[in-house]
C-alpha cells in the first residue's frame, strides 16, 4: 500500500493524540481514578499505535505498544497511576513528538533511541504486576467488550428510529428488499475508518443506506470496535451483498439476513443500547438526511469543515482587492463633477461600503482560531518545570476560547512559552522562601486571554517576588547598560525596560529553563512584528505582570491619511492619541530635545518631515504646529506633519524585505487611485 | 541561494543596456517588462532602491540599475524600462534600465565564468556574442548589498 497520502493526515491525527494524551495524562495524575479519563488516554494510544504500524514507523509503534500495555492495566485497576509513572509515559509522549516532528520533516521516525524509556516502562509493569508474570497482556480494544465475534445475529439487536422504520416500510412498499448485516474487519486492520469508508461505498453501489450503527461520523472517527451494522433497501440478496463486502480486503466476515419489523428495536428498547458503547457519543452524521439519528442525544457535533489557511489567504486577498477597488471607485466619483450629488448613486456607494466591510468581518473572523490551540501545551510545560526548578506551582488558564487571526497564532506560542518560563524560574520562588514569606507553599501563575474592542489582551501573572528594580539597576550598571547617576534618577517603569534589552538577564545562576540573556527581548520583538506591544508591572514581593496586546487582525487597518510635501503616508489609528494645534512657541527645548506640555505632560517632539528626509515647510510663526500625538502605552509623542488628509481603511502590503526603508516605514498601502502611501509605525517613534 | 545554472546549454537570456554596458538577464527570472511610471520614495532605504511601485496590486521595490553600478544617474528616456524580476525567495524586484535590447541564446562554451563570493559582486560571468561582450547578472546578489 502507498502510504504516502496518508502521511498528512497521520501527522495531523497523530499530534491531535499526542496532545490529547498529554491533556489527560495531566488530569489523571490529579484524579488516578477517573475512568473517563483512562479510556481517553487509551482510546489515543491505541490510535497511535495503529496508525504509527500502518505507516511504517515501528519504533513508534513499539513504544505507543508498551505504554499501552501501562495504560490497558491502570484501566483494569492492577496498576496506579503514580508520579513516577507519570514521568516515564511524559517521557515516552516527548519522544513520540520527537518522532512525528521528524516524520513531518522527512518522512522519516529518524533513529532516535527510545529504549530506556520502553525499559523503565517495563520494569514498572512488571513490578506492579509482580515480577513472574508473563508480558501478553496487550489487550485490544474489542476483547475487553463482551461481542462475540461469531455473532451473526448482532445486526438485529439495534435500535431503530421511527424514520427509519418508515423508510424500511416504503422500501418494502415498492417491492425492495430490507438487509441487516454486520461487518466484521480483520483485527490487524489499522485504517478502519478508511475501511468502513471502503465499504459503505460499496454497499452504496447495489442500495440505499437507511442506517448505520456506529453512526457514519462515528465510523468516520474510528469511535468503533473492529464490528459495525449496516441497514440497506436494495433489490440485492443478503448473499450478494456478503459478497460484495468479502471483497473488500481486511474484511473478516460479513453476516447479512432479511431483517422483519418484528426483528427490530424501538431506540428505547434498553437490551440493545449497551451494545456498542463508543457510538453514543456523537449523534448527526453527514450522509443522506435518512440516517440521522438520534440516540443519545448528547452533544450537537461542531458543523465544521477543515479548510486550508493558504486558501484564507487567497480569499483574504481577495477582500483586499475588493477594498481597494471600492476605494477607488470612491476616488474616481469624487474627481467627476456632479456625481456626488446623484442621491441614488451615492446611496450605492455607500451600500458597497458597507457590504465590503461586512465581508471582510466575515474572513477575518472565519481565520480567527482559539488561542486553545497554543496554551493547551502548556500545563504539561509548567509541571515539568516545577519538578526540574524543584518549587510547586500550578498554571491557571482563563479565556482559551479567545480567537486571533491564524498567523498571530502561529506566531505567539514561542513569547509566551518565554513568558510562562520566565515566571517559573525567575518569579515563583523556592517553596521555603514562599513560607517564610507567609505565601501559600504552592505558587500560582496565570494566563489570561481577553478581548478588549479591536485587541486582544493576553496576561501572564505570577505570584512570585516581583522584580528586584534594584537588582535590574545594579546589573545594567555592572554591564554598562547605564551609569550609576542615571540608576539614581531612574524611574521603576523605565528599570523594568532594561530588562527588554538585549541580552540583559538578572538572574545569577544560568539554568537551564532561563536565565541565558536571550529571552524578554526576542519576546518583545516578536510580539512588535505582530503588531502588538509587551507590558511589564511589578510590585515586590507580590508578584509580576506581563501583559501583551494585540490587534485582532493583521491585514485590514484604520488609519489617519496625512501629507507631507506631496507625499502620502498613513498612520494606524490605534497609536494616535490626539491630533493638536500647537503654537510654534509653546515647542521648548529642553536638555537639546524639543518638547510640549501638553496637559501638564512633558510630550517629546518630533519632526516627521525630518525623519523622513523631506524639506521642511516655512515655518510662520504665526500659524500652529499641527501635532499627532502618539501613544505607545503609557508612553506619549508628538509628531509634527503638515497636513491632515482624513481617516481611512487601508490595506496592509509588504514591500518584501530587500529593501530596507528608515525603521519607521512598517508597511505600505495602495490608495485609492493607484497611489502608494507608506505606514507611519508609531510604535518605532515613542 | 540559486545561482545561475550555466551547465545545459542554448540558455535564454534578455539583454538589458545600462549606460553602454550590457547586461544578461536569465529569462527564466523575469516576470514582465514595463514601460516607466511613477516611483514612490522609501525614506531610508538603500540607496541604490529608488522606491516602490503598484504592480499589479503588489508593491514591488526597484532599483536603480545605474546608481547600483555606481554610474552617475541621468535624465529618462523614451526607452527606459523597468525590468520586473523575480528572485530566489519568491518575491518580485524591479530594475530601472536604459534600454532593453533583445533575448538572446547563450551556450556554455560562450560563457567565462567568474567565481567571486564577495556580496556586493552581483557579476557571475562573461558572455561572448558576436563581437559583443555581455555581464551575467546574479539577480539575488545584485538585490542585496548595501
Amino acid at each position: 500500500m502507498d502510504v504516502q497520502q496518508y502521511l498528512s493526515i497521520f501527522i495531523d491525527e497523530t499530534s491531535e493524540h499526542l496532545q490529547s494524551l498529554n491533556t489527560h495524562l495531566l488530569i489523571l495524575e490529579k484524579e488516578p481514578d477517573n475512568a473517563e479519563t483512562i479510556n481517553e488516554i487509551f482510546r489515543a494510544a491505541h490510535s497511535i499505535k495503529g496508525m504509527s504500524a500502518t505507516m511504517g514507523f515501528n519504533k513508534m509503534q513499539k513504544l505507543t505498544h508498551d505504554m499501552e500495555n501501562v495504560f490497558s492495566e491502570i484501566r483494569n485497576g492492577k496498576m496506579k497511576a503514580t508520579s513516577d509513572l507519570i514521568d516515564v509515559l511524559f517521557r515516552g509522549l516527548d519522544c513520540l513528538e520527537s518522532y512525528l516532528a521528524n516524520v513531518q520533516e522527512n518522512q522519516k521516525e529518524g533513529d532516535l533511541d527510545n529504549q530506556d524509556i520502553i525499559d523503565e516502562l517495563n520494569r514498572i509493569y512488571n513490578l506492579a504486576l509482580g515480577n513472574g508474570e508473563s508480558f501478553s497482556v496487550a489487550k485490544d480494544a474489542a476483547e475487553n467488550n463482551a461481542v462475540q465475534f461469531d455473532d451473526k445475529n448482532l445486526f438485529k439487536r439495534v435500535p431503530f428510529e421511527e424514520h427509519e422504520i418508515q423508510a424500511i416500510n416504503k422500501g418494502k412498499a415498492i417491492g425492495l428488499n430490507a438487509i441487516g448485516l454486520t461487518v466484521f474487519l480483520q483485527e490487524t486492520c489499522m485504517l478502519k475508518a478508511a475501511r468502513a469508508f471502503m465499504i459503505n461505498r460499496a454497499i452504496e453501489s447495489i442500495g440505499d443506506i437507511i442506517k448505520l450503527y456506529p453512526t457514519a461520523q462515528d465510523l468516520e472517527e474510528e469511535k468503533y470496535d473492529l464490528y459495525f451494522s449496516a441497514y440497506i433497501i436494495t433489490k440485492k440478496k443478503p448473499e450478494d451483498m456478503i459478497h460484495i463486502i468479502m471483497n473488500v480486503s481486511e474484511v473478516k466476515e460479513v453476516y447479512a439476513d432479511y431483517i422483519e419489523l418484528s426483528d427490530i428495536n424501538i431506540t428505547n428498547d434498553k437490551v440493545a443500547a449497551v451494545e456498542t458503547p463508543k457510538a453514543t457519543e456523537n449523534i448527526t452524521t453527514k450522509e443522506t438526511p435518512s440516517i440521522r439519528t438520534t440516540q443519545g442525544a448528547k452533544a450537537v457535533s461542531s458543523r465544521s469543515v477543515r479548510v486550508d489557511i493558504e486558501k484564507l489567504d487567497v480569499l483574504m486577498n481577495y477582500v483586499s482587492e475588493l477594498i481597494i477597488a471600492k476605494n477607488s471607485l470612491k476616488s474616481i466619483s469624487e474627481t467627476i463633477p456632479g456625481l456626488n450629488s446623484i442621491n441614488e448613486y451615492v446611496e450605492k456607494i455607500e451600500y458597497l461600503e458597507r457590504l465590503t466591510s461586512n465581508i471582510h468581518e466575515s474572513v477575518t473572523k472565519v481565520r480567527m482560531v482559539p488561542i486553545d490551540s497554543v496554551v493547551s501545551r502548556f500545563p504539561r510545560m509548567i509541571r515539568d518545570l516545577g519538578k526540574k526548578l524543584d518549587k510547586e506551582m500550578e498554571l491557571y488558564m482563563t479565556g482559551e476560547d479567545t480567537e486571533l487571526d491564524r498567523t498571530v497564532i502561529d506566531e505567539i506560542g514561542d513569547p509566551l512559552m518565554h513568558l510562562l518560563r520566565n515566571s517559573a524560574d525567575h518569579g515563583i520562588e523556592k517553596t521555603d522562601a514562599r513560607i517564610k514569606a507567609g505565601k501559600p507553599e504552592v505558587g500560582s501563575i496565570f494566563l489570561d486571554a481577553y478581548q478588549i474592542g479591536n485587541n486582544v489582551i493576553i496576561e501572564v501573572r505570577d505570584d512570585g517576588g516581583g522584580i528586584n528594580v534594584d537588582r535590574v539597576k545594579d546589573k545594567a550598571i555592572e554591564k554598562g547598560v547605564i551609569t550609576a547617576e542615571q540608576a539614581e534618577i531612574m524611574t521603576e517603569e523605565e528599570a523594568i525596560g532594561i530588562l527588554f534589552k538585549p541580552s540583559f538577564s538578572t538572574s545569577d545562576e544560568i539554568t537551564d529553563v532561563s536565565g541565558r540573556g536571550v529571552g524578554l527581548d526576542v519576546v518583545k520583538t516578536k510580539i512588535e512584528s505582530l503588531g502588538g506591544v509587551l507590558e511589564a508591572t511589578t510590585e515586590r514581593g507580590k508578584g509580576s505582570k506581563f501583559l501583551i496586546r494585540l490587534p485582532l487582525t493583521l491585514a485590514i487597518v484604520q488609519t489617519l491619511m496625512i501629507k507631507m510635501d506631496d507625499e502620502k503616508y498613513a498612520i494606524p489609528l490605534g497609536s494616535i492619541q490626539t491630533v493638536e494645534d500647537i503654537p510654534w512657541d509653546d515647542i521648548k527645548i529642553v536638555d537639546g530635545k524639543d518638547v510640549i506640555n501638553l496637559r501638564d505632560r512633558v510630550i517629546p517632539i518630533l519632526y516627521l518631515s525630518r525623519l523622513l528626509d523631506i524639506p521642511m515647510k516655512e515655518e510662520n510663526k504665526e500659524e500652529t504646529a499641527l501635532v499627532v500625538i502618539i501613544k505607545k502605552g503609557d508612553k506619549q509623542a508628538g509628531l509634527v506633519i503638515d497636513e491632515l488628509v482624513g481617516q481611512q481603511e487601508i490595506v496592509i502590503k509588504s514591500f518584501g524585505k530587500h529593501i530596507k526603508p528608515h525603521k519607521i516605514v512598517s508597511g505600505a498601502t495602495i490608495l485609492g487611485n493607484g497611489d502608494i502611501a507608506l505606514i507611519v509605525d508609531a510604535n518605532g517613534l515613542v | 541561494m540559486k545561482e545561475f545554472e550555466v551547465t545545459c546549454k542554448g540558455k535564454q537570456y534578455i539583454i538589458v543596456r545600462v549606460s553602454n554596458e550590457l547586461l544578461a538577464l536569465d529569462i527564466n527570472c523575469i516576470d514582465s517588462i514595463l514601460m516607466k511610471q511613477n516611483i514612490t520614495r522609501m525614506p531610508g532605504a538603500q540607496y541604490f532602491y529608488k522606491g516602490v511601485i503598484n504592480l499589479r496590486g503588489e508593491i514591488v521595490p526597484m532599483i536603480s540599475m545605474r546608481l547600483r553600478m555606481g554610474i552617475e544617474e541621468t535624465e529618462d528616456t523614451h526607452k527606459t524600462r523597468f525590468v520586473i524580476v523575480k528572485t530566489s525567495d519568491g518575491s518580485f524586484v524591479g530594475l530601472i534600465v536604459d534600454e532593453v535590447r533583445e533575448v538572446i541564446e547563450l551556450r556554455d562554451e560562450d560563457i567565462d565564468k567568474v567565481h567571486n563570493a564577495e556580496a556586493n559582486n552581483y557579476s557571475i560571468g562573461i558572455g561572448k556574442y558576436g563581437s559583443e561582450l555581455i555581464t551575467l547578472i546574479s539577480i539575488d546578489r545584485m538585490i542585496e548589498g548595501n
